[in-house]
């Protein structure tokens, strides 16, 4: 793969340079594409991390159903107890009064059971559910965003640029955890709106991102050529510039997915986010809390779960980038 | 365009963004349901009661007003007074706190620059060796992990089950040893600062020095294969010469960006460090604001975490020059 050798010390992360595609942006995304997932196959690192968001994703997908579609039938029947209680079917909590607490591991419940008598290991299950949805829909949240704004500020430049990437960097300049929860406390403290919150606090590292990039793909030639073509600004940018842009979003994407998820967690725990009983990783460290002496191993599982999951889209989006950016593996 | 109008320009940049922060917090902060004077005043107070409270508060006028008046005061350096610790201004509420989480930031960053940029750089000296291996296992993990997870596993670890250092609070350095139960010389004080400060830098510091290890990595990799370290290498010039004259300098760029954008995550962080510790910093004081529904303590605390954001900010950027003198400040920032 060629690339310019006018390769400046910009001070630029690594993820922000990639090669800008050519006169035949299209045939040069595929081999690009098929290049890229080659390069990806033969990273065995990068392969476990796809191994572990599939399983937690497909783990996220089964709980959902059988929470949302099911009402919870597998949870009652396999785990909880047949003698099904509605009342506690939700909390997932054994209905028989609470003769199990801090239970110890054994074959009923082998990570053994809360402080009110709760099997550690399927409210871990369902917390997966949270820990999914929250990464991919904040993130996409984020990414939808942060491109709109970012590719419309590189691609018009001018005052545009300067009035949005000034609102973004104010909206940078304030912690994000502390933002979401300014956020949080003036909507509610609910998933949704912690999604929302976390989505929107990633918008200026996603429009920060493309727009380095869109500044430099709307000075190609294909694009001045669309332009004297007489193609709407809309379309270039949604069918030239964003594609061609595209390759670091999606790296700074999947890594993103695993800063939503301890960004949620971190909310849950604190008292924001994800409210009990729902099952949630964040929110069983922060009962957990208060049980440090008593027992000590509840605290210790939810913590591994969500470092598993994380860690997961981590080697994932830092194989897409070794795979994207040929020059650090040269 | 000379360093001192540079760093002038700089602060003058960050007005607006001062600006744009007190505006989202205080259309934020407006936002937030339920009334403040009912949880300050009880279950039932009479009319004429909250009538008083709110035009002490200035909460009877309409929202612009309210804006316009906040501003004007924070200008003038007026946050307000607090609602919750009744009467106390909110500034002089946040400058006994500020300087906890300052402490915490300070050690967390200083602990993650100490380990991080040797293990960065022997990492890509010794590439795809077994130290490389583990330092970038160490990194993973340390992007991976929930900073307050780590906090509570070291609490129980070190705290409960050990009983080396101290599960919870933080004892200032300055604090007098008179108010501390085994502590009679100012040296009795600092030592069980540090005892209580360790744990919590770990917690806080792990995410950071996680990052920059990584950073600190590909930059020295991406260095260490630019064409004037081969020529060196070629003049048979040390291989740690190489490194330390060489290299290491020109590596630092990237470190440095990635640092001043770390203090977002570490500022957050400090929030849910304060918390599992149960240290009393601006973290905890914005949740207890937010929980109790102190309108000024809210705005006034998230102010002063943009505030502080955008100090470190100007100084990372100020220390742009400090390591690479090629940096030259006419033109957009780095």
């Amino acid at each position: 793969m060629a690339h310019s050798d006018a390769s400046v010390d910009d001070g630029t992360t690594p993820e922000s340079r990639s090669t800008t595609g050519g006169v035949n942006e299209r045939v040069e995304a595929r081999v690009g594409l098929s290049y890229t997932l080659s390069q990806l196959r033969r990273d065995p690192t990068a392969m476990a991390g796809l191994v572990v968001i599939v399983v937690m994703t497909v783990v996220a997908i089964l709980t959902f159903v059988d929470a949302k579609l099911l009402h919870y039938y597998f949870a009652t029947h396999y785990w909880v107890n047949p003698e099904n209680d509605p009342s506690t079917v939700k909390t997932l909590m054994p209905p028989v009064g609470l003769t199990n607490i801090f239970g110890e591991g054994s074959w009923a419940h082998p990570l053994g059971t809360d402080y009110r008598g709760r099997d550690i290991l399927v409210r871990l299950v369902y917390g997966t559910r949270i820990a999914i949805q929250v990464g991919f829909i904040s993130t996409a949240i984020g990414l939808v965003g942060g491109t709109t704004v970012g590719s419309v500020a590189g691609y018009y430049g001018g005052w545009v640029d300067d009035a949005l990437m000034r609102a973004v960097e104010t909206l940078y300049a304030i912690p994000f955890l502390v933002l979401v929860i300014a956020f949080m406390a003036a909507f509610g403290r609910d998933l949704t709106y912690a999604m929302v919150g976390v989505g929107i606090t990633t918008i200026p590292s996603f429009a920060r991102l493309i727009r380095s990039r869109v500044v430099s793909v709307r000075e190609e030639d294909y694009i001045e050529a669309a332009r004297a073509a007489g193609v709407r600004d809309r379309n270039i940018i949604l069918r030239h510039v964003i594609p061609n842009s595209f390759a670091p979003v999606l790296v700074q994407a999947t890594l993103q997915i695993g800063v939503a998820i301890l960004v949620v967690a971190g909310l849950s725990f604190l008292g924001f986010g994800v409210q009990p009983p729902t099952p949630s990783w964040g929110q069983m460290l922060a009962s957990a809390r208060g049980y440090l002496l008593p027992d000590a191993w509840y605290s210790v599982w939810p913590g591994l779960a969500i470092l598993l999951t994380v860690v997961g889209f981590n080697l994932l989006g830092d194989g897409l980038r070794d795979a994207l950016d040929p020059r650090i593996n040269n | 365009m000379g360093l001192a109008r540079y760093t002038l320009r700089r602060i003058l940049q960050a007005i607006p963004v001062l600006l744009g922060i007190a505006t989202i917090t205080f259309f934020l902060t407006n936002a937030i349901p339920g009334d403040p004077i009912k949880i300050m005043l009880g279950p039932s107070p009479s009319a004429q009661q909250i009538a008083t409270i709110r035009a002490q508060y200035g909460l009877d006028q309409p929202v612009y007003i309210r804006y316009l008046k906040y501003l004007w005061a924070v200008v003038h350096g007026d946050l307000g007074t607090s609602i919750h610790f009744t009467g106390t201004p909110v500034l002089t509420k946040i400058l006994q706190r500020l300087p906890v989480t300052l402490l915490l930031l300070v050690s967390s960053f200083t602990f993650a620059l100490v380990t991080a940029i040797p293990m960065g750089v022997v990492s890509a000296k010794r590439r795809n060796k077994p130290v490389d291996h583990v330092s970038r296992l160490v990194a993973l993990i340390g992007v991976s992990t929930p900073d307050f997870w780590i906090g509570l596993m070291l609490i129980i670890l070190f705290g409960y089950y050990l009983g080396w250092l101290p599960p919870t609070d933080l004892v200032m350095p300055w604090a007098d040893p008179a108010t501390l139960e085994h502590a009679t010389t100012r040296l009795d004080v600092i030592v069980t600062s540090i005892q209580h400060l360790i744990l919590p830098t770990i917690t806080l510091g792990t995410l950071q020095m996680a990052a920059v290890t990584r950073i600190e990595r590909s930059s020295m990799l991406e260095v260490l294969s630019e064409e004037y370290v081969k020529l060196a290498r070629a003049y048979g010039v040390k291989e740690t010469t190489i490194l330390r004259k060489h290299a290491f300098r020109n590596a630092q760029l990237p470190v440095i960006t990635i640092v001043g954008l770390q203090l977002t995550a570490a500022l957050g962080g400090a929030v849910l460090t304060e918390t599992v510790f149960s240290i009393s910093g601006m973290g905890r004081l914005i949740i207890t604001a937010i929980n109790s529904q102190d309108y000024p303590l809210v705005m006034g605390t998230t102010l002063f975490f943009g505030l502080t954001f955008v100090v470190g900010v100007i100084l990372t950027d100020l220390s742009y020059a400090y390591i690479d003198p090629r940096v030259s400040y006419g033109e957009e920032e780095p």
